[in-house]
């Protein structure tokens, strides 16, 4: 066993985990933080994104004592004051959520896109979600999310 | 998977120490982004892993006026990011753009892409192009080896005490431009199918006096397509010149892939790839000349 300290969602922990976990199994099994979804497995389709210090990751292909020290973000840190956060309000308002199960990673990379860039193009916002697959909305409602997102961050909704 | 042990390694020395200590037990873990589906399938069962994704003297950039030194743990994110890449070298921003997806690029490493030895890793070919010499340090202290070399000679890799610590290159000239091209199957998350850099400088009359070209995917391991080099340098890149590199980089390419099911496929795309990335050249030159 390993002992680490983190900080996820804004909560420091401190943790014995075993050497062979990886950060998604972290999240899920131990802290029981299940809107990070584990897909492929192998950094292919996004559905395990979380942000780590500020960047997305795929936290598959982390392991978790890789993320001693480290601040993670997952979806249920979006939340404030029991309200969901601009981004999460416009997928629902827009219809980008069909069977849901990418939908958090997909949010986490907009937000860690539009952090970086709160004016992205159409193009880049495609390039932003680019290691996000969806196999039911064939993306343009999520594109078309992101952008009226903005719209609600700048109104301050 | 069954480790036994992990460490997150806080400086080169502590790490180069946990190497001698267990050698053969033990991996370095950077951004993970194939150590991990590696460690999942089973495919190695080291009892160590050794972080050093954490360690900032693997993390930085350097402008050292003649030379560019870049951390072996400096992700694809940093090289994207960084200004030093664009205009002349904007080849190296290119080939670490178009790997993975942004969650990929934000942790894989260049020292990993190296270390790991995949023939499809995408910085190698700009790397190779610009004669970049890699630094790599063990407690029986440091070693430093050309790219090329390093792939070229199987006994030049990297060893189970050593840990790969940066990557240097002589800027290029003010009139040299490094290119390059991808293909892939699709445009995010694609693994190099084949890739080609270019590295070239024209003289007044438009005639080439520099050029270096290096492949990815087109052999056992990424390389310097010399006989092509060879064929264009001190001519003018006139479209006969051009269709007739294709035929010289055709000819090499076959020594080397005769007989894979991929041969008769990649010997098509290199004709293309090899045309994009000495098109984007041109216009970077104009680019820089402007």
């Amino acid at each position: 066993m390993k002992e680490i300290q983190l900080k996820v969602n804004g909560r420091d922990y401190s943790l014995n985990i075993d050497e062979n976990m990886r950060l998604i199994d972290l999240l899920r099994d131990e802290l029981g933080l299940l809107g990070t979804k584990e897909g492929c497995g192998e950094g292919e389709c996004g559905a395990c994104t979380v942000i780590m210090d500020g960047e997305t990751v795929t936290s598959c292909l982390v392991m978790a004592f890789q993320a001693h020290g480290s601040h993670i973000l997952t979806i249920e840190g979006l939340e404030r004051d029991g309200k969901i956060h601009p981004i999460q309000q416009a997928f629902i308002d827009v219809g980008a959520v069909q069977c849901g199960f990418c939908t958090p990673g997909m949010i986490l990379s907009a937000k860690a896109l539009l952090d970086k860039n709160p004016n992205p193009t159409r193009e880049e916002i495609r390039e932003g979600i680019s290691g996000n697959l969806c196999r039911c909305t064939g993306y343009n409602k999520i594109v078309d999310a992101v952008e009226l997102a903005i719209k609600y961050i700048e109104e301050g909704k | 998977m069954a480790l036994e042990e992990v460490y997150k390694g806080e400086n080169v020395d502590e790490v180069v120490e946990l190497l001698d200590k267990y050698g053969k037990d033990a991996k370095i873990i950077a951004g993970g982004t194939d150590i991990v589906i590696d460690l999942r399938n089973n495919r190695i069962d080291p009892k160590v892993l050794i972080d050093i994704s954490s360690i900032e003297e693997l993390k930085g950039i350097k402008d050292k006026g003649e030379y560019i030194e870049i951390g072996a743990g400096v992700s694809f994110t940093q090289v994207v990011e960084n200004p030093l890449f664009e205009r002349n070298l904007y080849g190296l921003n290119k080939a670490c753009h178009m790997v993975g997806s942004p969650q990929i690029r934000n942790k894989g490493t260049l020292g990993g892409n190296i270390a790991n030895g995949s023939p499809a890793a995408d910085s190698i070919p700009p790397l190779i192009c610009l004669n970049s010499t890699l630094i790599l340090k063990s407690v029986r202290g440091t070693r430093e080896i050309s790219i090329e070399d390093y792939y070229r000679d199987e006994d030049a890799r990297i060893r189970p005490d050593e840990l790969l610590v940066s990557i240097n290159f002589k800027k290029p000239k003010k009139d040299q431009v490094l290119s390059f091209a991808k293909l892939g199957l699709r445009k995010a998350l694609a693994i190099s199918r084949l890739s080609i850099a270019i590295l070239v400088e024209l003289d007044e009359e438009g005639k080439i006096i520099n050029i270096e070209v290096a492949s990815g995917s087109l052999g056992k391991y990424p390389m310097r397509e010399l006989e092509l080099e060879q064929f264009l340098l001190g001519k003018k890149l006139e479209d006969s010149t051009v269709d007739e590199g294709v035929l010289v980089l055709q000819r090499a390419m076959e020594k080397r892939l005769a007989g894979r099911s991929t041969f008769p496929y990649k010997r098509v795309a290199v004709d293309r790839m090899f045309r994009e990335a000495l098109g984007e050249a041109m216009e970077y030159l104009d680019e820089v000349r402007a």
